[in-house]
């Protein structure tokens, strides 16, 4: 048997999810594979299985915020440099720095704008809202970083005013 | 499917109850928060924060939107909506529902077809269920009066999407219809985004008493006794008791059963309650709304049956249909007492109080419950509800756990901002109260009124 590729993975969770099993637990020469409905059970006496399981599903997880740790800083906590100017969430949301995601980015480091430049975009369920400056000046650091979650008032974009 | 993440989309003491459920039971928490809330018990209690909006919950709490997109972008798989801001509108269930998120609640169809009160009406009277006379959606007055003369005065005005005391009234006589069906209709309307207003006889001297059922959503369901919830202002519940001990046997048990067999014939996924309005003239109970989310009161429910029903219903919600007990294993034992504790000063017309609560010191003790948010040094926020927490006793009867509230109130200091601690003090120790002879309007029209206490 080939690699397993992450289609095969996902039919397998997707097979596991539809399901009404309690476990499913496959092993090939390229593949070992578990998975259960109770946390608790197996993994312990089966770490080897859990850690293979960990490593297949991490990748399909459509989100990278999944590793993200609690005790992380939050954005919102973040402190604007002295003399500059945070362009801030309007609302949670995630973060883009194109229009289409085949545009180029609305600005890059370095670029001038005005009050009205828009400079990225927020997104709720498809509901996507342009975010202006705000202010005129030099973009001097873009905060986050492009499909990321942000939360409500959290620095974006950093401009030194001019 | 197990949940392993649950994005709880509340504030205040809900938001914590519902944390130490789910934490309980191994499950990772995810709390939304506005801005003005981003310290708090809960908090300070939950996995993973994340900030909404601003303060004004129309911007925050009160976007599905907002609270679907928080819950996947953090990989959550449940969302718990507590109660008040959106747990009763359908749209978060359907939203859920498309995005692959379980609700912990009822069904958004369920939700839909028990908001109107009209058609919860019409629900109620195929399953039997006792109605208090009254009529259809009513948009006029002249219509207003013509039914009000057939129900007979006195007669109460309720808003068909309505709850709360909004665009409600109790009419004597036509003149009353004639002065305050306009502003009933406006009232309801901006509330609720429904004009529309029905009637139905009212019943004086009456007690507010309701059922707490949990339902598997494929036709069984059962109760965990009731709760009377008489003592309101404004129709806001300030002390509620289960079980209602001025009720006899008989109507108790059929008043349960009703509510029970409502509630399997809709097939109710999750938890619910049945609210009936009693007459203890007559001994008659009739049906007035179910709601279809977990209550502030829950706690009177818990406290009698030993039953967490927070933990009920993530495992509702799971869909494991073995978890919901049979009413053989559930028994009602003792009687528990519920004080609502309000940010608020009685002093001055219950004109919010929020501000920093400098010292918070609640009582404790065997039989004493504190669900609450606040610590010392917690700032109330001026947007929200200004309950701040709930002091829930229980003892074998009724006397005893007056006696028990009582001195549970007497330890309990709030210091820094206004409270109606001594408002509840006062309730309780009211002879009144006491001796259990009171209706929906005496805490406002007795109690409260210096001229009928002189």
């Amino acid at each position: 048997m080939d690699k397993p590729s992450q289609q095969d993975i996902e039919s397998l969770v997707k097979l596991f999810g539809e399901s009404d099993w309690k476990e499913m637990h496959i092993k090939t020469d390229t593949l070992e594979f578990f998975i259960s409905e109770n946390p608790g059970s197996g993994l312990q006496n089966r770490s080897v299985q859990a850690n293979v399981v960990k490593s297949q599903t991490e990748e399909i997880k459509p989100s990278p915020v999944l590793a993200e740790k609690p005790e992380e800083k939050s954005g919102v906590e973040y402190e604007v440099p002295k003399g500059m100017l945070a362009v801030r969430a309007p609302n949670l949301g995630t973060f883009y720095r194109r229009p289409k995601p085949d545009s180029d980015p609305y600005v890059e480091v370095g670029d001038a704008v005005t009050e009205s430049t828009e400079v990225c975009l927020i997104e709720v369920m498809k509901l996507f809202t342009p975010v202006k400056a705000e202010s005129s000046g030099e973009i001097i650091e873009i905060l986050v970083s492009d499909g990321e979650m942000v939360e409500f008032n959290q620095p974006l974009v950093l401009i030194k005013p001019s | 499917m197990t949940i392993r993440k649950v994005l709880i989309a509340n504030r205040g003491e809900i938001a914590v109850r519902i944390i130490r459920a789910a934490h309980d039971l191994g499950i990772e928490t995810v709390l939304v928060a506005s801005e003005a809330d981003v310290d708090s018990g809960a908090t300070r209690m939950a996995d993973k924060v994340v900030v909404l909006g601003p303060a004004p919950s129309k911007a925050s709490y009160l976007v599905p939107e907002l609270i679907v997109h928080a819950a996947l972008s953090t990989s959550c798989d449940a969302v718990h909506p507590g109660y008040g801001f959106l747990s009763e509108r359908a749209i978060l269930p359907e939203l859920c529902d498309k995005h692959g998120l379980r609700f912990i609640g009822p069904k958004a169809t369920t939700i839909q077809s028990l908001g109107n009160k009209v058609a919860a009406r019409k629900i109620a009277k195929a399953s039997a269920v006792p109605l208090v006379k009254g009529t259809s959606n009513i948009t006029d007055k002249e219509t207003a009066k013509r039914e009000a003369e057939t129900i007979g005065y006195p007669v109460l005005m309720k808003a068909a999407s309505g709850g709360g005391g909004r665009g409600m009234f109790v009419a004597s006589d036509d003149k009353d219809i004639d002065t305050q069906f306009e502003s009933a209709s406006k009232e309801a309307e901006e509330a609720f985004g429904d004009g529309n207003l029905y009637l139905e006889q009212y019943i004086e001297n009456a007690r507010h008493v309701e059922v707490q059922i949990a339902g598997d959503g494929k036709g069984r369901a059962v109760h965990f006794g009731d709760r009377d919830c008489s003592v309101q202002r404004r129709y806001q519940k300030m002390i509620e008791e289960g079980p209602c001990s001025i009720m006899s046997d008989t109507s108790r048990e059929s008043m349960r059963s009703a509510a029970v067999k409502l509630m399997a014939d809709l097939n109710y996924s999750n938890l619910g309650t049945v609210e009936f309005v009693y007459d203890p003239k007559r001994d008659e109970f009739f049906f007035i709304e179910v709601n279809t989310r977990i209550q502030v009161e829950h706690p009177v429910s818990e406290q009698v049956s030993s039953v967490d029903l927070i933990k009920l219903q993530f495992a509702l919600a799971e869909g494991n249909l073995n978890v919901l007990p049979t009413q053989n294993q559930i028994v009602i034992k003792g009687h528990a007492i519920e004080c609502r504790i309000n940010a608020e000063d009685p002093e001055n017309n219950f004109f919010p109080s929020p501000g920093r609560i400098a010292n918070w010191s609640p009582p404790q003790g065997s039989g004493i419950r504190v669900d609450s948010h606040c610590f010392s040094g917690y700032q109330v926020p001026p947007f929200y509800d200004s309950m701040i927490g709930k002091l829930i006793i229980t003892a074998p009867d009724r006397n005893a756990a007056i006696a028990r509230a009582i001195a549970a109130l007497e330890n309990f200091s709030i210091e820094g901002i206004k409270t109606n601690l001594n408002l509840l003090l006062n309730v309780l120790r009211d002879q009144c109260f006491r001796e259990n002879r009171f209706s929906t309007k005496w805490l406002e029209n007795d109690f409260l009124n210096p001229h009928v206490r002189d």
